[in-house]
């Protein structure tokens, strides 16, 4: 397990750069698939920096022990590794591209012997020297929630956000992470595939689950002739994926709950419980099967109800996980906001918001686009289908979504200096 | 009952066919919704499992026929075969009553304030009159492990309908299937039949009187006594009570005969049972008593009834959910407390060790301090 601290409600510094730290799980899961291919001049720039830094330091070390300027230049050392490794590949593999023009046959062959091997050296020092810079995300090793719900667009938008539920519901299959359906409303009442949704909350039960999905949030727009539609035209709908770190009651991170500190941290009192009543005279006179459980956080005046399980206590415990992710979410996102203004004048994260459209599934072209990493792919059958190809989008999404981190955090790096 | 209105039951139709018959009983489109969904749920279940043994049903008719049998009023609970009773998923079978979610409420909300009890018996011993389905004992026992291991239960659940023993016994076994740590000892609950109405030293006790069946157990004494016994008079049985309830649910369980064992005739027949209840509760030394009631004036006649006894240190009425506190809290009738949010549920008695148990300080110097908040 990771013992990421639980984030103090204050200190703004530590989303920003949660210090250096060593390479986590969840940017191992980052490394999976697509690579790293080459590191951002800015990020280079800043481990050049931070390689000087860690220069000074060692040399005031030389001079006289000092406990803090130790402690910073081993924070900084895996950096300064990272980057050695890389400069080191680097110029071999420069070396060897121009020697590959080189008139001498010989020497040609075994230059392009060489190459190969040396420039997946060079692929897995950029991503060590890109990982050990990046900053980590606070939720990024918690399992997570995946609320789905249609917007705009009438009954082809319910039918889309239950074709969004199918596909991370596959994708979780193909990628062995347990998932339970939290919370499962169609139209219907049932829990058939194809029927508009109104609501559905799927629980990613997955170490780490939150790095891998929070790319996932956002509105989903869909281009395609609805088969309700008897012209043959083509409508635009959307569906909104809202994604939430969720700490389960019987999770490692238990007694959390009880600390004031923490996001997920609920007074009991401010939470008024009702349970729906048989109504009327009740006791014996009455066998009414209602179960449902309502919680409302009164600060916030956030309200969950729950009415899946046939077991009061079931619903009950669901609506408390419930209602503590999305409190933590909100304390957590309030906390963001002064953070995105001001990276906002400087970088494009504004695309990353709640209300901006982050990916378009276009049926007609059998294209899907991820507007924030300006992928584009054309197998679209896979991505909902939940296969390579979405997972290709969603790296891209998080490669982007780590530069734009990066980016923020030298601008960040840089304010504070001045 | 009035009529539903028709743009509700288009509504219906136009989502799912089935929902409109679902109407009936159900009285709004959430709760037809959620039944109709356990209702596939269970017709899924039974197409598997009858797959399984090689044969194979028409999902379509099966949920079909069931959700006709609904619509006429049978018990959701009879045609799936269980109802949850707090955590527990108890088995229930027509001619037995199905159990309450207030009497859940009443039970945990007991537990809930004994558990943290210094001095418990490392043995505690719960007298169930009138069992049913089996179902006190059971949630009992399942809550009390939960919070408190180390104490093992010793209980007994007594009824008068053999259907009923059977189910309640049925119900013990596949609660050591499905929570074999609570319910680990196989010993811990029993049930017997006996008639509580039945008064031992009548002529025509055939040894069938509580009295007997305990000599008989070498069980005389019990440290808690609980007790839902039939209630409804019968002029609530036809005026108040849910049609579904009078069809398909056993008269037994719900309307008390008018006369006890002694051809006592009580006053308001529906508080036949309260008196022998009490007696019974004298007899075998109980610490805590605690028997569901229908309103706030059988709870109050019973209270009385109690506390004319003079055994008892404290008496007080507990509402639907106990452990939630009203907003404005209701203040006493007759100097007994009335706790809780709800309708009065059921009435509470305590001496001896049983104050402190239940964490009530007969003599305390200091104010008592709201023990009841928000749940959660
Ligand atoms: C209201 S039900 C309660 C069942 C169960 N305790 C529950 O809460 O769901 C009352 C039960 O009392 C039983 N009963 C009725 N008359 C009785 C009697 N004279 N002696 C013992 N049990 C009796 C009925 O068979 C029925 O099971």
């Amino acid at each position: 397990m990771t013992t990421t601290p639980w984030v103090c409600r204050n200190c703004l510094s530590r989303i920003a750069w949660p210090s250096i730290r060593r390479i986590r799980t969840s940017i191992r899961f980052q490394s999976t698939g697509s690579v790293v291919e080459s590191v951002p001049p800015a990020l280079l720039a800043r481990a050049r920096n931070i390689a000087l830094e860690h220069k000074q330091l060692t040399d005031q070390l030389a001079d006289g022990f000092d406990t803090r300027a130790a402690k910073k230049a081993g924070e900084y050392s895996s950096i300064v590794n990272a980057l050695k490794e890389w400069d080191k590949a680097s110029e071999s593999v420069t070396e060897l591209s121009s020697l590959i023009h080189d008139s001498d046959a010989e020497l040609r062959e075994l230059a392009a012997e060489d190459l190969d091997a040396t420039r997946e050296q060079l692929q897995n020092a950029s991503q060590s020297l890109v990982t050990s810079l990046v900053p980590i995300h606070p939720f990024a090793h918690l399992p997570c929630l995946l609320e789905i719900r249609p917007g705009a667009g009438g009954s082809e938008a319910a039918i889309f956000a239950g074709d969004l539920l199918s596909m991370y519901q596959a994708f979780c299959n193909r990628s062995g992470f347990r998932f339970t359906l939290l919370k499962y409303e169609n139209v219907n009442g049932t829990q058939e595939a194809g029927v508009p949704l109104s609501e559905a909350i799927l629980e990613v039960d997955q170490e780490n689950a939150y790095g891998v999905f929070r790319c996932e949030a956002g509105i989903h727009r869909v281009q395609r002739v609805p088969v309700t539609e008897t012209k043959g035209r083509t409508h635009t709908s959307a569906a909104s994926v809202h994604v939430l770190p969720s700490l389960q009651e019987n999770s490692a991170q238990n007694e959390d709950f009880d600390d004031p500190e923490s996001d997920y941290y609920i007074d009991q009192k401010e939470v008024r419980l009702e349970v729906m009543r048989a109504g009327g005279a009740g006791g014996q006179h009455v066998n009414k099967t209602e179960s449902a459980v309502r919680l409302t956080h009164i600060p916030s005046n956030i309200v969950v109800s729950m009415q899946d399980s046939r077991s009061q206590p079931k619903n009950k415990e669901m609506a408390w996980t419930l209602l503590r992710s999305r409190i933590a979410q909100l304390r957590r996102e309030k906390r963001e906001e002064e953070m995105v203004a001001m990276r906002r004048s400087v970088v494009g994260v504004a695309k990353m918001g709640r209300g901006d459209k982050v990916r378009t599934y276009n049926y007609g072209q059998q294209r899907v686009t991820d507007h924030r990493s300006g992928t584009t792919v054309h197998d679209l059958d896979d991505v909902m289908e939940g296969g390579p190809t979405l997972e290709k989008i969603m790296e891209s999404v998080r490669g982007w979504l780590m530069e734009q981190d990066v980016a923020a955090m030298i601008f960040e790096g840089d304010t504070k200096k001045r | 009952m009035p009529r539903l209105p028709p743009s509700i039951l288009r509504r219906a139709h136009a989502i799912d066919r089935f929902l409109p018959p679902l109407l009936g009983p159900c009285r709004n489109l959430r709760a037809a919704q959620n039944e109709l969904r356990w209702l596939r749920e269970h017709v899924d279940k039974v197409a598997k499992a009858r797959h399984a043994k090689g044969d194979t049903i028409s999902k379509g008719s099966l949920l079909g026929d069931l959700v006709r049998q609904r619509a006429r009023g049978k018990p959701l609970q009879y045609i799936l075969g269980t109802e949850y009773f707090g955590d527990l998923e108890i088995r229930c079978r027509p001619g037995v009553l199905i159990p309450r979610q207030d009497t859940a409420a009443s039970i945990t909300h007991l537990v809930h304030l004994i558990h943290a009890a210094p001095d418990l018996p490392s043995e505690l011993r719960l007298l169930d009159l009138c069992t049913g389905t089996g179902c006190i004992p059971l949630l009992f026992r399942h809550e009390l492990f939960a919070s408190r291991p180390s104490i093992s239960l010793r209980a007994l659940g007594v009824d008068v309908s053999y259907t009923a023993l059977k189910l309640a016994s049925h119900n013990f076994q596949r609660m050591r299937k499905l929570h074999p740590a609570s319910f680990n000892d196989p010993k811990a609950i029993e049930f017997i039949k006996a008639d509580v109405l039945i008064n031992p030293f009548s002529d025509y006790d055939g040894g069938s009187s509580i009295k007997a069946a305990l000599n008989y157990h070498r069980a005389s004494f019990w440290d808690i006594l609980v007790s839902n016994p039939p209630y409804v008079s019968s002029e609530a049985y036809r005026m108040t009570t849910e049609r579904s309830v009078r069809l398909f649910e056993p008269k037994l369980a719900l309307v008390p005969p008018n006369m006890d064992g002694d051809g006592n005739i009580a006053v308001e027949r529906e508080d036949t049972f309260y008196k022998p209840l009490l007696t019974i509760a004298r007899d075998v030394e109980a610490k805590i008593v605690l028997l569901e009631v229908s309103d706030v004036h059988q709870a109050l006649r019973v209270a009385r009834v109690a506390r004319a006894l003079g055994i008892f240190d404290g008496v007080e009425i507990w509402r639907d959910q106990p452990g939630v506190s009203e907003e404005t809290p209701s203040s006493p009738i007759d100097d007994i407390p009335i706790i809780g949010a709800g309708n009065a549920r059921s009435v509470l008695c305590w001496r001896g060790k049983g104050a402190q148990w239940l964490g009530k300080h007969a003599v305390s110097l200091t104010p008592p301090t709201p023990a009841y908040h928000a749940e959660r």
